[in-house]
């Protein structure tokens, strides 16, 4: 019988799930990320669970590109980590996947309750520019930013209005590829973000 | 009036009988006709999921951890050699029915993740490892152009990661070297589903690791004892052998106990139809006593009543056996599924197969069966005396 059951598992059907972003070491990373933190809850959310369709291609007009690939699909689940303090929200992890040039990248950002990025950084990189792409002073830019700022960024032709905070950022190699694939990361985790936490919360 | 049409004539004028007698051979014929479709295609379709599971043996350096999840847990270290001289021997060893030459190679990544991960390639021969992984299917692109390609064929779960598609670039980690995506498998289910696969030349000359191999995947012919050849294997020094033996032979033990059920019910079929129409027939004899008396009476030589009821033996059993063969030609799905509903394993793919050969053989054994089964009421038949018949009647 045993036999058998190994012929089975062996030869037997498969179950699959859709790709998606979760913390490496989700314990370690909520504390280096949210020193204060006491602890953190994981909800698994979708676009097609949350809005379906009409949220997905909402989502699209909103980054000004076309969601594409296996990782952008609607069913894709994203995991949201709700930092607490003493059992209060402080503030929110999340992370995407990107095609990068080489290969892909997980772009993880912190943000506060408002929405604000405290912390930025890639969790998967593969690039030849990965070092300075990786370099703190690279993610530093991008704190104290927000959906705002990044709401006019135009990723088609990777041009931010003169006026936005975010143009600001450096690119920190000669190579742009991967530096316009992290931008149009960020843009992506914040658009998703503001639909799965900010507006449901508005709602409330 | 010829022999055939008065036996016709004769099978005519008790229509019940024939056609009970009909049916009786017809499901015998059905019931053997299935069961020796059931037994070829249960055996094809165990030797196709026996193929589908790639190699049968894999021979590595000794000491090697040839599974990718071993290898990245040790941080891609302790990956051991064998002389790539060694492959020819395995290739040519009459037990063995296919090859593949692969070498794995573990590569450090320092910007994989927070902390640097490791990356495991896979240098494959395209011209004979997909063979051995049958299962392989590409979800876009194919193998690479050339044994000697700057190109990569990733599996689902490495293409879902490097978000990759086909044409893209890939950076071999930690180096400048750039490869272009040749293909995408679809999902397998195995750990080839986060393999990066080059060509082997291509691995070898990359990594500085000219002339020597990580494995030999073996698949050997259908009828070689596994035991037996792992035996000859280990004389060769420093090699190991990962043998699938435990898996293939509760298969082929599967496979062997199914064929003696079978066989045992269809030679009971088989004999329930012999004597079904040994029955009916000197049924038949029995109760035309009388007229056969008249028959020779009237001239009938011993041989004409031989013949008559030979024929008529012969046309029920062509007749059944051609109504059994149609019954399960047109019920083959319903036995199949019937056939799944109790089996406790059942493989993949058609589990009965009703082919040409199969059908000619079931219709002439019930035939013969026919043929044979119809002797002795025939010869019963001719020894009656007419007179004796006759006078039969008025007592």
């Amino acid at each position: 019988m045993i036999k058998l059951l190994f012929v089975l598992m062996l030869l037997g059907g498969r179950a699959f799930a859709a790709v998606g972003c979760d913390l490496n070491d989700p314990d370690r990373d909520v504390k280096r990320l949210f020193p204060d933190s006491t602890g953190y809850k994981t909800e698994y959310l979708s676009v097609e669970k949350v809005g379906g369709e009409p949220l997905y291609q909402k989502m699209e007009a909103a980054l000004g590109d076309k969601f594409s690939g296996i990782y952008e699909k609607i069913d894709v689940p994203y995991t949201v980590y709700t930092v607490l303090k003493d059992g209060a929200p402080i503030g929110f992890i999340h992370g995407v996947n990107q095609k990068g040039k080489y290969g892909g990248m997980q772009v993880v950002l912190a943000l506060d309750t408002k929405g604000v990025i405290q912390s930025f950084y890639f969790q998967k990189l593969t690039s030849k520019q990965a070092a300075a792409l990786r370099s703190p002073d690279f993610g530093n830019q991008f704190k104290g930013l927000s959906l705002t700022d990044f709401a006019a960024y135009d990723v088609a032709n990777h041009a931010f209005p003169p006026e936005s905070k975010a143009a600001k950022i450096q690119n920190p190699t000669e190579e742009t590829d991967d530096f316009y694939a992290a931008l149009r990361g960020t843009k992506k985790n914040l658009i998703l973000m503001d639909n799965f936490v900010f507006k449901a919360e508005g709602k409330q | 009036m010829n022999l055939l049409t008065l036996a016709f004539k004769n099978l005519e004028r008790r229509k019940l009988r024939t056609a009970f007698t009909i049916v009786g051979i017809a499901l015998s014929s059905w019931v053997l006709v299935t069961l020796l479709g059931f037994n070829q295609g249960y055996k094809n379709a165990l030797n196709r999921d026996i193929e589908g599971m790639g190699f049968q043996i894999v021979l590595t350096a000794k000491g090697c951890p040839y599974e990718a999840a071993t290898l990245m847990l040790k941080g891609g270290t302790g990956l051991r050699y064998m002389p790539e001289s060694l492959y020819p021997e395995i290739q040519n060893a009459p037990e063995v029915a296919q090859t593949t030459p692969m070498i794995m190679h573990a590569e450090f990544d320092p910007y994989k993740g927070e902390n640097g991960g490791t990356t495991v390639f896979l240098g494959i021969d395209a011209a004979t490892y997909p063979a051995m992984k049958p299962y392989f299917k590409f979800l876009s692109g194919g193998w690479f152009s050339a044994p000697n390609a700057r190109e990569i064929v990733m599996g689902y779960e490495a293409a879902e990661l490097e978000q990759r598609e086909v044409g893209d670039a890939y950076l071999l980690p930690g180096s400048e070297q750039e490869f272009t995506v040749a293909g995408i498998l679809q999902r397998t289910g195995t750990q080839d589903d986060g393999m990066i696969f080059l060509p082997l030349q291509t691995l070898q000359e990359t990594f500085n690791k000219k002339g020597v191999l990580t494995m030999i995947g073996i698949r050997l012919k259908n009828d070689v004892n596994t035991a037996d050849f792992e035996g000859q294997l280990y004389k060769i020094p420093d090699v190991q052998v990962v043998s699938m033996a435990q898996v293939r032979n509760t298969i082929v033990s599967l496979v062997t106990s199914a064929k003696i059920i079978v066989m045992s019910v269809a030679a009971i079929a088989f004999l329930i139809a012999v004597f079904g129409v040994l029955n009916t027939v000197l049924m038949s004899v029995f109760e035309r006593y009388q007229e056969i008396g008249i028959l020779k009476s009237m001239g009938a030589l011993p041989k004409h009543i031989f013949m008559l009821i030979w024929t008529e033996t012969v046309l029920l059993c062509a007749s059944g056996s051609l109504a059994g063969i149609a019954f399960s030609y047109l019920f083959a799905s319903v036995s199949e599924r019937l056939i799944r509903a109790f089996l406790p394993f059942a493989p993949h793919g058609n589990l009965i197969e009703l082919t040409p050969n199969l059908l000619i053989f079931s219709f002439l054994a019930i035939t013969l069966t026919g043929i044979f089964g119809g002797l002795l009421p025939a010869i019963k038949a001719a020894k009656i005396r007419p007179l004796e018949a006759i006078r039969s009647e008025n007592t």
